[in-house]
């Protein structure tokens, strides 16, 4: 008993300042000013630093606005918000997520308000629905070990022989993006499923997430895979052997979209639309690009691409609503 | 005169009259209060239980009874989810059956033997437990899988890793631990020496002894086991979703998670829940009449006897330790060597030498509010430390006869189900008025972690002597001071075991957290699955190191405080002074 | 002259412990069909010893033979189940998973007897024992005296050549411990074998044995028959160990052979008296007078001549006997006489019928 009496106190002391800490602290960059400035909830699935970047510039040009961040993954985030719903209602002003499919669910439950700013102009058009617009564009890409000859040069070489065995796949049922090339390659004239089938036939491998394809080229497991471009840049900045090839027939692009929802009434509401109205603005697109990522205005600054690339764009009013036939008709082929 | 008598008499009469009412009123109190504290105690315990497993699942069962009966057979007989039920239940068999056997067989090997090298054996056994889930099955694909360590140094890499073989293999490593404690447990209550010298001057030979003797009294501490590391193997996520989904091998935790990954639709979300409620029935198939059984059984109230040194077998010692090492080494200390080599590296693909190496990756993990984070997990698996064997031990004194079996499946589905699901069970439960604070959390932590401060603790407390509280009481003490001085010290190892291990789950548990957290109250492990996204395998690993570290020590605390409060428990009682009448005596002479 | 059939269990130098020895130097010889009980006090090593003797543990010196074969030396140890050897064990130790039936069966199916068999010779064993009843029955549900029944059965299936007894009636009341020793001795005069009986109960150990062993500081004392270890015992740790006892102070001188005159008060008295052995070393200066309840009697009359003085202290009626202990000034003496109280406390008048001279013991 004398031992614990000797180890009570340190514990209870280090309980204390936990619990302390805990009530004090928020992730979120704007700190609580008073119990009359404007709240707002904000659940995304965006990488954290993005977020971090674009509500610093959002504190400094409006402060006193008080954002509570939950940030997860996209599965994490759809638990989330079902739980919610589940008891009392929906509890984010704003979600800001990273593909348009699960958006679009999320705005078939009737969980968003139609787009409260038509007039912002520069989106590009593939890039929008009534409900949500994007907030930048990602680009899945090709990424292959470095000095591997030859190295592919459109989509269609990943199902050469000369990469037999060495392909690897993310898995589309883990991450939108990753859905997005199947949903890419499922509906595009010249690929469909058998593109699938002749990658299998190949020896293509599904790995699990979009950076473990890039992870396992690098360690050589593999020779060349399917990926976004900020994870390729992210691992060549650390010195890793891999090469961004940028298919010749275009990447196939995804948008990161930002909508509000029905929950967000009265001061909050507009302090949502504040909060997009800076994300679709220069400042906002700005940070986004900075962050790594392919701003959706034109004429900001994103990450290098190569000279006259080009990027393609999934048919996302054909997918909305098939995704489960297509995720089905593709773990026929490669398992679940 | 006489009418003094009378008056004498009559008053006389009148007080016993009084004195037998007063005291028929007292006892008649005595039964109200004592039927008023049972009442009580029951309240409790089906409060504790309905507030930490029924809320959840009856939430979850409301979002799955919307599915209606052809909805629910749709989710479970799906191809995806047949066979998602198929492969959890063999993995978890079969790793059940390699890990009892194999703890079992090191539990007798390693505990028979009293020595200074018993401490260090354990927790060469014990050690893997300390380690996350998620990181053990993520440093073993560092370490064994293709371009990992082995395959640098040597050209070797583990076979069906990624796959069934590799997940059984990690899931064995992780639940062997508890199959050892639990055996370790069982023979220290119910081996005694002499039941075995008995049998070796029966003429059984050591092998025969083992068969006959030994395993049979065991029988109860091993189906103990069994079911622990059942449960744990069924409801396991990140093993199978680090090693089985490269292969295509999906298990029900992993199901519900990629599902729910997949698809927003709620149509989608019923059809996950129903699936994680599955899994839960499952778990009640398995472990239900197990309980019932175990609980009818007599508790045996053999004291623990001291292991009296057997004849010295070195060399059977030395293959042992050997063992040991060798599997400690393979389980678990190269996958961590191989985990910190990669922390250490600045990028994936490079070649783990020291001129590649980078603190940069650790940094990168504390950027993000990683140190305020550490703390605040460390906060929550105290408090989860704290209140889990605490919880446990109040149920298992509070519920007795045969109603500790379906007590103890009640506190165990909470365990079994998929974090996932349980996050969200409490969300819907308790949302409304927990949601966003950190008291969630650790609602969540010892809703799930429950069943580890309560069964070591309703088997320590199975072993103790009856009449302990009786006697106290006739000392003079209250039931409740009866049961703090009396009954709770001895549980104190036990409860010190559950309180170590409460911690180290609480501290690294992933899944739920994620789900949970709020502004402001994000755990350390959410901050290291943020920081997944962005960062590589290096700042990951870098976390996952941090992450262990800390477990690491409170493991090795608590190991020796276990080992201190066992030795001093052991030490032979004074021997009595016998004395013959008046003094006559046959002196001790000592 | 050349023994014809070789001891059962012989002892020659023996050393046992565990570490440290617990008795060393020990020469023990057990002929067949003899009983030697070893009497000591707790933990003087008797359980040690007759672990060793079964083969649990290794000697840490010296040699045991059983049936004329070595069987441990240091380093060398034929493994238990290969001595025949029954013992039966204080706590009993009968496994809790197998019935009474099983139980007793369980040295009959390692002997190689079939299932059927070996139920049917346990079978037999239950009924010499009338135990036949509890056959079915689980240690658990069997009362201390029948657990103890079933151990002795068990040791009898082993049909050993030695049986151990681990103090067996420890835990036992009175008519249980006559009634097992009854058992026991039956049993062993059917079949010849050895017995080495431990326990720290004198009356117990002088009843069944044929000579006792008196263990104490960590060797053999006395090895005796259990009349000279009683009467005649060679210290007074042994005298202490073998029965009720007292010891006066008071100085003796020699008279006849064989006799002693004893001072006690005003008195002298002349008595037969044996004299305990000497230790090495210098000669104490006095010794002590060891009179057994038995050697002394209550004067019915407070004169005669003779008859020594003293008072009546305390009186204890024990049933068969009434313990009388007695001030003098040369200590308290215990009178044991037969019968109910003869005498109320307060001057009485004794006499000493005999005595024994033992050396004083060096204090600690």
């Amino acid at each position: 008993m004398r031992l614990h009496r000797t180890l009570t106190a340190p514990f209870l002391l280090v309980a204390a300042l936990a619990a302390v800490t805990a009530c004090g602290s928020s992730t979120g960059p704007a700190d609580s000013a008073g119990s009359t400035s404007p709240e707002l909830t904000l659940y995304t699935s965006v990488t954290q630093n993005t977020v971090t970047a674009v509500l610093n510039g959002f504190d400094k040009l409006h402060p006193g606005t008080t954002i509570h961040v939950f940030r997860a993954t996209t599965g994490q985030l759809n638990a989330r918000i079902a739980a919610d719903q589940h008891s009392g209602g929906l509890r984010a002003d704003v979600i800001w997520g990273t593909d348009p499919l699960s958006m679009e669910s999320y705005a078939q439950q009737g969980l968003f308000q139609r787009w409260p700013l038509p007039n912002l102009t520069g989106v590009p058009p593939q890039d929008k629905t009534t409900y949500f617009w994007g907030t930048r564009e990602l680009y899945l890409v090709i990424v292959a070990h470095k000095g591997l000859t030859p190295m592919p040069a459109t989509w269609a070489d990943l199902a050469s022989p000369a990469y037999k065995g060495k392909v690897a796949l993310p898995d589309p049922a883990a991450a939108g993006s990753a859905f997005a090339a199947l949903g890419y390659f499922a509906t595009a004239p010249g690929f469909g499923m058998n593109f699938y089938d002749k990658l299998k036939a190949n020896g293509a491998v599904q790995v699990s997430t979009i950076p473990e394809v890039v992870t396992d080229v690098a360690q050589g497991r593999y020779q060349l895979g399917i990926t976004l471009d900020s994870e390729v840049r992210a691992a060549i900045a650390e010195g890793s052997p891999v090469v961004l090839d940028w298919p010749a027939d275009g990447a196939i692009s995804l948008y990161s979209p930002i909508a509000e929802t029905t929950a967000a009434k009265g001061a909050a509401g507009s302090a949502a639309q504040t909060l997009l109205r800076y994300v679709l603005s220069v400042p906002g697109q700005t940070a986004i690009g900075k962050t790594g990522w392919q701003p959706v205005l034109p004429g900001i600054a994103g990450p290098a691409r190569p000279a006259g690339s080009k990027e393609v764009y999934p048919a996302w009013t054909t997918l909305f609503g098939r995704q489960t036939q297509i995720l089905q008709q593709y773990q026929s082929i490669f398992g679940a | 005169m006489r009418a003094a008598t009378e008056a004498k008499s009559a008053a006389k009469a009148a007080a016993a009259a009084k004195t037998t009412a007063a005291k028929a009123a007292v006892a008649k109190a005595a039964a109200a209060k004592a039927a008023a504290a049972k009442a009580a105690a029951v309240a409790l315990v089906v409060g504790l239980i309905a507030a930490l497993v029924a809320v959840p699942l009856v939430s979850l069962a409301r979002i799955a009874a919307g599915a209606g009966p052809t909805g629910i057979w749709r989710a479970l007989s799906g191809p995806q989810a047949r066979v998602a039920i198929l492969h959890t239940v063999a993995v978890a068999a079969t790793v059940t059956v390699l890990a009892v056997a194999a703890g079992t067989a090191l539990a007798l090997a390693i505990e028979r033997r009293p020595g200074r090298r018993r401490l260090a054996l354990r927790l060469g056994v014990a050690g893997p437990l300390v380690i996350p889930e998620f990181v053990l099955g993520f440093a073993w694909s560092q370490a064994y899988g293709p371009a990992g360590l082995s395959d640098r140094l040597a050209g070797l890499t583990m076979p069906g890793l990624f796959g069934p073989a590799g997940i059984i293999a990690v899931l064995t490593v992780y639940g062997l631990p508890l199959a050892y404690l639990a055996v370790t447990a069982g023979l220290a209550a119910r081996a005694d020496p002499a039941l075995e010298r008995a049998a070796r001057s029966a003429g059984a030979g050591r092998w025969t002894v083992l068969r006959t003797v030994t395993l049979p009294l065991l029988r109860v501490p091993l189906l103990a086991a069994a079911a622990l590391v059942f449960v744990t193997a069924a409801g396991s996520f990140a093993v199978p979703q680090v090693l089985g989904t490269p292969a295509g091998f999906a298990t029900m935790p992993t199901l519900v998670y990629n599902d729910l990954a997949f698809s927003a639709s709620s149509a989608a979300f019923t059809g996950l829940t129903v699936v994680a409620l599955a899994l839960v029935v499952l778990v009640l198939l398995a472990l239900g009449p197990l309980d019932l059984w175990l609980a009818r059984l007599r508790p045996s109230a053999r004291p623990e006897s001291p292991l009296t040194a057997s004849t010295a077998r070195t060399a059977v010692d030395h293959v042992v330790t050997v063992i040991v090492c060798a599997y400690a080494a393979f389980a678990a200390a190269i996958p961590m060597l191989t985990l910190v080599l990669t922390a250490l590296t600045r990028g994936p693909g490079l070649l783990p030498v020291p001129a590649n190496w980078t603190l940069a990756n650790f940094g990168a993990g504390f950027s993000g509010g990683g140190g305020v984070a550490l703390l605040r997990s460390a906060g929550l698996a105290l408090a989860a430390a704290i209140l889990a064997p605490l919880l446990g031990a109040a149920v298992a004194g509070l519920a007795r006869g045969r109603w500790r079996g379906p007590v103890a499946t009640g506190v165990t589905l909470a365990y079994a189900i998929p974090g996932s699901a349980l996050a969200v069970g409490i969300i819907i439960g308790y949302g409304r008025w927990l949601d966003g604070s950190v008291t969630i959390i650790g609602l969540a932590y010892v809703a799930k972690f429950w069943v580890f401060g309560h069964r070591p603790v309703q088997a320590a407390l199975d072993r103790l002597p009856p009449g302990l509280t009786r006697a106290a009481r006739l000392s003079g003490a209250r039931p409740a001071t009866a049961v703090r001085t009396v009954v709770l010290p001895p549980l104190r190892v036990a409860m010190l075991t559950a309180a170590g291990l409460v911690f180290i789950l609480a501290f690294h548990e992933l899944t739920m957290s994620t789900i949970l957290y709020g502004p402001g109250t994000e755990t350390f492990a959410v901050v290291i699955m943020n920081q997944q996204d962005l960062g590589g395998v290096g700042a990951t690993a870098a976390l996952a190191v941090v992450l262990t570290a800390p477990v690491v020590a409170v493991g090795a605390l608590a190991t020796w405080l276990t080992h201190r409060s066992s030795r001093s428990a052991r030490r032979p009682p004074i021997t009595p002074i016998f004395r013959n009448d008046r003094g006559l005596t046959y002196p001790r002479r000592r | 002259m050349v023994s014809l059939t070789p001891d059962a269990v012989s002892c020659a130098g023996l050393a046992v412990g565990y570490g440290r020895p617990s008795l060393a130097g020990l020469d023990l010889a057990v002929a067949p069909g003899e009983t030697v009980a070893l009497l000591g006090s707790s933990g003087s090593g008797k359980t040690t010893l007759l672990n060793g003797i079964a083969g649990f543990v290794a000697p840490l010196a010296g040699e045991i033979w059983l049936a004329g074969a070595v069987a441990s030396a240091p380093g060398r140890c034929l493994p238990p189940e290969r001595r025949r050897i029954g013992m039966v064990f204080q706590d009993h130790a009968l496994w809790p998973h197998l019935s009474v039936l099983d139980t007793v069966a369980y040295p009959l199916r390692r002997a190689g007897a079939s299932k059927a068999a070996a139920h049917k010779g346990a079978q037999a064993i239950l009924e010499q024992l009338n135990l036949s009843s509890l056959a079915q029955r689980r240690p658990g549900q069997l009362s201390g005296g029948e657990q103890q029944r079933v151990g002795l059965a068990r040791a009898l299936a082993c049909q050993p050549a030695v049986y151990l007894f681990d103090e067996p009636t420890a835990h036992l009341d009175a008519s249980l411990r006559a009634a097992i020793g009854e058992e026991v001795a039956r049993r062993r005069h059917a079949d010849g074998a050895a017995a080495i009986y431990a326990t720290h109960d004198a009356a117990e150990a002088l009843a069944l044995a044929d000579r006792v062993a008196v263990l104490h500081s960590g060797r053999l004392a006395q090895l005796a028959s259990p009349a000279d270890v009683y009467a005649e015992p060679d210290d007074l740790t042994v005298a202490r160990l073998t029965g009720p006892l007292s010891i006066l102070d008071a100085p003796i001188t020699p008279a006849a052979p064989g006799k002693s005159t004893i001072t006690i008060g005003p008195t002298q008295t002349t008595v037969p008296s044996t004299t305990a052995p000497a230790p090495a070393g210098p000669t104490p200066a006095a010794s002590a007078v060891l009179v057994r309840p038995d050697w002394a009697r209550l004067e019915r009359s407070l004169d005669g001549s003779g008859a020594l003085p003293g008072t009546i202290t305390e009186i204890r009626f024990r049933g068969p006997h009434t313990d009388y202990y007695v001030a003098t000034p040369a200590g308290t003496v215990l009178i044991r006489e037969a019968g109910p109280p003869h005498a109320d406390c307060g001057p009485v008048r004794w006499s000493l019928l005999r005595a024994r001279l033992m050396p004083r013991e060096h204090q600690r």
